[in-house]
């Protein structure tokens, strides 16, 4: 028997409990809303101690380090890449820039990270795979998991750390506790980079071996930069990953702001089709197109929420705007962006829509009179479209 | 000397890995599974797996344990224990048959006592481990919360007590208060259960450093030192405190050569 979906969503912001890893206090608010309010309740004294953490291990690091470099900072060319080099260097450390270039960038966002080199006069390691193990990577990981980007997250969270181990240099600097999104981790955990963390949850649990296998006329030398380094390897550099956001108060806003003031960053100059901001993702043009259309197929939601419920924790945003911003965009089928890819790895647009609804969960779907229905955050029911699956595809999904 | 033992402990609720804060609040961190092969490689002694699923949560679904047993135990060259709403003989025979080597029980030492019994006649001694979850009360004792949650008026000494002479091999002893803060075990509750019993005392509750495990072997007898969230926090985690203990020489196994694969996981 097939329960019609019914989706919580957090009272406060706009997530829904489909979202991974989160979860709700008996009030009906988000885990990624109570760690937001601890993290506001923090006073200046808190930051300094932070601060004073932070020096420790600066200093540490510089005194333990083999290498010409005392850090590798993993550069996409963000507002974030940008803040994370800035703290290195504030703090006296000699950074090693390293992107992993996944060959979808926007022109702003590759002008943001060419001039990083510049402005900060650090050096640079630009990795890029080969566009036709891209191509094929893009259009096999859609098929396997409806994840045209999967190149991406798993290149910017190995690479480097290859860099750092090959050069045994002793910090990585990442960036948000990204994995805090929806609070796995506290400020006090002191999360560190980890494989296991890495391999759910950016990898999605899919080793070198699992994408060779699916992937026609890829082997395993055409992925030598997704290889992760040893924990022997790991031991002997002694490398570390180290979150910046554990650290120093984290404003998305306010360090765009001040990145553009000091360093010339560049926001979008065109709108995006699926969200309102135009600081964010610039590094990839699908991250805020297909790629989150995907997430909006599969889970009933898309970057408009991440967005406008983080502005909302952070006071930015009301409720009610954040309703209309979702409204207006979480849904939207980003024309543009869809059509590059199209082209890009040689696909007709019947199949990616048919392909994209094998990826829609029963748990936020059901079928009425063959349109996608589910339930909105202010509590009604909309339709979205029709489906584009044969009979017995739909079988898993409660019909209205 | 006989080795003391570090023990990774993985607590499961709703079927996902979580972080527990003084059993009240909880970081949800992923897939039961993945973690299993990376701590048996870093050499941990054993591991523990307790389920923790709130049995009033009318929408929580507690992980089906026996087949996670049979999963874990595929990638698992460390002795297992599992635990969580284990009430029967029949679900204790079950998991042992299926590759777990102890069974904790909790909440089933207070509502079902023999079972305590039933399992040490059938299987030996080795094989149940009481855990008890305690907090100290207002004149300087402990109370011991069944389940964690639910008040009994009995002290940890007087319950470690009765669970031994019923047939338990080890108790595990947990602090409410310090669980999941980072602030340091509490060394006078694991003192007072240790000295109560002569079977072997895990201590859990409360570890932030590695400083915290070397407290514990050198402030209390207690023959193994376990924890949870902080394991999951950085790399090579349980190598890193293994190595920290023995460099101290406090006596456990010396840590091996980590491994050179450079698959993930």
């Amino acid at each position: 028997m097939i329960k019609k979906p019914n989706i919580h969503y957090c009272k406060r912001c706009l997530y829904p409990a489909v979202s991974v890893n989160l979860s709700f206090n008996r009030e009906g608010v988000c885990s990624a809303c109570l760690l937001q309010e601890e993290m506001n309740s923090l006073t200046p004294a808190f930051w300094e101690q932070r601060e004073a953490k932070w020096k420790e291990l600066v200093t540490q690091a510089k005194a333990t380090s083999e290498s010409n470099y005392d850090c590798v900072v993993p550069v996409s060319g963000g507002k974030d890449s940008y803040f994370q080099v800035d703290k290195a260097i504030e703090y006296g450390l000699k950074p090693l820039l390293v992107t992993y270039h996944g060959n979808n960038y926007l022109p702003e966002g590759q002008r943001n990270l060419d001039r990083m080199r510049s402005k900060f006069g650090a050096d640079h390691i630009v990795m890029g795979p080969s566009i036709e193990v891209l191509k094929k990577l893009n259009e096999s990981c859609f098929r396997l998991m409806g994840d045209m980007n999967w190149h991406c997250h798993a290149g910017i969270k190995i690479f480097p750390m290859q860099v750092a181990v090959r050069f045994k240099i002793p910090l990585v600097l990442w960036g948000e506790i990204t994995w805090s999104v929806a609070g796995m981790f506290d400020m006090n955990d002191y999360v560190q980079y980890n494989k296991r963390t890495v391999y759910e949850h950016d990898l999605r649990g899919y080793t070198i071996k699992d994408i060779v296998e699916k992937t026609p006329g890829v082997n395993e030398k055409d992925l030598a930069w997704l290889r992760m380094p040893s924990d022997h390897e790991f031991a002997d550099s002694k490398t570390i990953g180290l979150y910046v956001g554990n650290f120093f108060d984290w404003n998305p806003n306010k360090h765009t702001e001040e990145m553009i003031e000091k360093y010339d960053f560049e926001l979008s100059e065109q709108p995006f089709e699926r969200t309102y901001r135009r600081m964010s993702n610039l590094d990839d043009m699908h991250e805020n197109g297909i790629h989150d259309y995907m997430k909006f197929i599969k889970f009933g939601y898309g970057r408009a929420t991440d967005h406008s419920s983080k502005d909302v924790r952070s006071g930015y945003f009301d409720r009610e705007k954040a309703l209309e911003m979702v409204e207006k965009y979480d849904h939207v089928k980003p024309r543009k962006d869809l059509n590059r890819w199209l082209e890009y790895v040689g696909m007709s647009e019947e199949e990616f829509d048919h392909i994209a609804d094998t990826f829609r969960s029963p748990k936020v779907w059901w079928i009425k009179d063959n349109q996608w229905h589910k339930q909105t955050p202010r509590g009604d029911v909309k339709s979205y479209g029709q489906v584009n699956l044969s009979e017995s595809e739909t079988e898993i999904y409660f019909k209205e | 000397m006989l080795k003391k033992r570090i023990i990774p402990v993985i607590l499961l609720r709703d079927g996902k890995i979580v972080q527990s804060r003084r059993f009240s609040r909880y970081n949800i961190l992923g897939n039961p599974t993945p973690a299993v092969e990376r701590i048996s490689n870093w050499m941990s002694d054993e591991l523990i797996y307790i389920d923790i699923t709130d049995p009033e949560d009318d929408f929580a679904e507690a992980a089906d344990l026996e087949v996670l047993v049979q999963k874990v135990a595929e990638k698992c060259s460390v002795p297992l224990t599992f635990g969580g709403g284990i009430r029967d003989l029949r679900s204790a025979r079950e998991l042992l048959r299926l590759g777990a080597d102890k069974i904790t029980l909790n909440t089933a030492a207070f509502d079902n006592p023999q079972l305590i019994r039933e399992i040490a006649t059938e299987f030996g001694s080795q094989c149940v481990v009481v855990s008890i979850d305690a907090k100290p009360t207002e004149n300087g004792q402990y109370e011991v919360f069944k389940g964690g949650h639910a008040h009994t008026g009995v002290s940890p000494v007087e319950h470690a007590r009765a669970v031994e002479k019923l047939g338990a091999g080890e108790i595990l002893i947990n602090s409410i208060q310090r669980d999941g803060t980072g602030s340091g075990f509490d060394i006078d509750l694991i003192n007072r259960v240790v000295n109560a019993v002569s079977v072997p005392v895990i201590a859990l509750g409360g570890a932030g450093k590695w400083e915290d495990f070397a407290a514990v072997l050198s402030e209390t007898d207690a023959c193994a030192v376990a924890a949870a969230n902080i394991f999951q926090h950085s790399e090579n985690s349980v190598h890193e405190c293994r190595k920290y203990l023995f460099e101290k020489e406090y006596p456990v196994r010396r840590h091996q050569a980590l491994s050179n694969d450079n698959h993930i996981l």
